[in-house]
């Protein structure tokens, strides 16, 4: 079992928090994921956010801060968890991690390159809220749209589109159009489209809230087994608190007006994580925890 | 019992009810107009239907080539119109100055009743000879017309499509890297293509209507003719057999329409429910 090193960077920075947080050192250890960390992932931190604000022109000359002065190192491999009400940045800090909005000042660096040139090495896995997905293409097609577009050898488009089928268990729905597909179903099919270019991190934008109860924690163990079979970054985006402490390693906890890193939880409940431990002491300390972090808000 | 029930909440059902209704009304007004009020216009204001479809079955020869000549200029006409809309459409929606630029016109060219137009493009154009072809003047105007009618509802269907693409499915697209061309053939025009059925199911009947325009306005056939020139002669079968004819053939260019958009996007048939993603 190994051991990984997780940086709080920024924290120190931040005055005048009314959450419970201040008191993170800089350094913590936490029992990472069972046979799965190696030393090259130790090494170094994935994704470095660096002072990071974004602010949007309005009209008549306003603008609007949606960041201010976020810093956070994410680990390779490392499931982490951007929680906080709506406005608070969250979805913009994942759109900036995936080059999909520019930062007005700071910077932001995965493996030492720009989130532009991740996103064109084909770094980026992402899953939208809504599947997104072609109503046009039946699964399979879906699947395989990333493939086609970023231009992978056609040879390979089969044995990928019938591996991410069957990672996300839907190897007997891959001739449906989407609309013949549950909810949930639309949303493995899009997690399977995002992970088909085999990318390094994958980016999910509250991928899970407009699923029913069932559904979302069925989708939990499955984006977890996916996790730890791949073994990619995952930045998941989320409003719901129990399920950032479920599926993270570490929960960023944001807060509104303007959106700011308030605090950073280390969720040390053991791997794999079972349905279970949704009832266990533990689990339910850090939900109580995290939540009464927003009181100030 | 339940396939019975089923039936009756169908479409299918209420199409059946639409014809049988209006086949009765016709019968009844036509059943009050000659033997209750005995009126002696009978023929000219409103015949039996099942004459009039008796006059069809017996001059079949002659309307069918009628049929035919409008038929086929209209088709003509509204394949061209709808591919300048179509081409127009994805010009204005890679060209937003374009777009600016060229609205206003599209909206005035609509503005301009194309009876009033007809003539002008008629005194305009002249026949055409290739080679031992010669393709008539009306020939020519019947295209242009339809053409020029049907270009337009396609060409704002298929904008207002590829404009409503959704941001998300765009920003997927901005994520693989893709370039422009790769972005309209993989999204936009799929995307599109139901947008795009609706402008051509407005624009099927109204090229019908154009071609039977120019027809009467001094063609030599068509079916348009048939029903001027059987007005003025007081053929009134005739004349209502022509109506009948056009009429079942702007439903059937509409009805076209719907055959082809199913064929084309397989992905809608049978789809409505579980909209709400």
């Amino acid at each position: 079992m190994g051991i990984v090193a997780v940086f709080f960077r920024g924290m120190s920075e931040m005055q005048n928090i009314k959450g419970t947080f201040r008191n993170n050192s800089a350094v913590r250890l936490v029992p990472a994921k069972e046979n799965l960390m190696t030393d090259e992932m130790r090494a170094q931190s994935e994704i470095r956010i660096e002072h990071v604000s974004m602010t949007y022109p309005e009209e008549g000359g306003r603008s609007l801060t949606a960041i201010t002065d976020v810093s956070l190192d994410i680990q390779k491999g490392e499931f982490i968890s951007l929680l906080g009400p709506s406005g608070c940045g969250k979805t913009t800090l994942l759109r900036l991690i995936g080059d999909l909005l520019q930062p007005t000042t700071g910077s932001i660096t995965v493996s030492g390159d720009s989130p532009k040139a991740a996103r064109m090495n084909k770094k980026y896995g992402i899953v939208f809220q809504n599947s997104v997905l072609y109503d046009w293409r039946n699964v399979r097609k879906n699947i395989r749209l990333p493939l086609e577009v970023m231009k992978i050898p056609k040879e390979e488009w089969e044995n990928r589109v019938d591996a991410m089928l069957d990672l996300v268990g839907l190897s007997n729905f891959g001739k449906h159009f989407p609309h013949q597909l549950s909810g949930g179903m639309q949303q493995r099919v899009s997690i399977a489209r995002a992970l088909a270019i085999n990318p390094e991190i994958l980016l999910m934008d509250e991928p899970f809230s407009a699923l029913d109860e069932f559904t979302r924690e069925k989708l939990h163990e499955d984006l977890l087994r996916i996790w730890q079979r791949t073994n990619k970054t995952v930045v998941f985006v989320t409003h719901n608190i129990a399920e950032s402490v479920y599926l993270s390693d570490r929960v960023c906890v944001l807060s509104p007006h303007p959106g700011r890193l308030s605090a950073v939880v280390d969720i040390d409940l053991p791997r794999p994580r079972v349905k279970e431990m949704r009832d266990s002491p533990e689990f339910l300390a850090l939900v109580s925890k995290i939540r009464n972090s927003f009181e100030g808000v | 019992m339940g396939k019975v029930k089923s039936f009756f909440k169908s479409g299918r059902f209420v199409s059946l009810v639409w014809i049988i209704g209006i086949v009765l009304a016709w019968e009844i007004a036509a059943f009050f107009i000659a033997d209750v009020f005995h009126d002696r216009m009978m023929n000219s204001k409103l015949p039996y239907l099942h004459s009039i479809i008796g006059t069809i079955v017996g001059n079949f020869a002659l309307l069918s080539m009628a049929c035919a000549t409008t038929l086929s200029r209209a088709i003509i006409g509204f394949a061209a119109g709808a591919l300048v809309g179509f081409a127009l459409a994805i010009f204005m929606s890679l060209f937003r100055p374009i777009e600016k630029i060229s609205y206003p016109y599209l909206l005035l060219s609509q503005m301009v009743p194309i009876l009033g137009l007809a003539p002008v493009v008629i005194s305009i154009v002249h026949k055409v000879q290739i080679g031992s072809v010669t393709i008539a003047a009306s020939d020519i105007t019947r295209v242009i017309i339809a053409a020029y009618i049907t270009f337009f509802p396609v060409a704002t269907n298929m904008l207002s499509g590829l404009k409503s693409v959704d941001a998300d499915k765009l920003s997927l697209m901005f994520t693989y890297a893709a370039r422009k061309p790769t972005v309209y053939a993989k999204l936009m025009l799929p995307f599109s293509v139901p947008y795009l059925f609706s402008g051509l199911k407005i624009a099927a009947p109204l090229a019908v209507t154009a071609s039977i325009l120019v027809d009467s306005l001094g063609a030599a056939g068509g079916i348009g003719y048939n029903m001027t020139y059987s007005l003025y002669t007081g053929t009134y079968s005739i004349f209502w057999a022509s109506v009948l004819c056009s009429a079942a053939m702007g439903i059937l260019g509409y009805y076209a329409m719907v055959l082809f958009e199913q064929l084309f996007m397989p992905w809608k048939r049978g789809s409505s429910k579980k909209g709400g993603r």
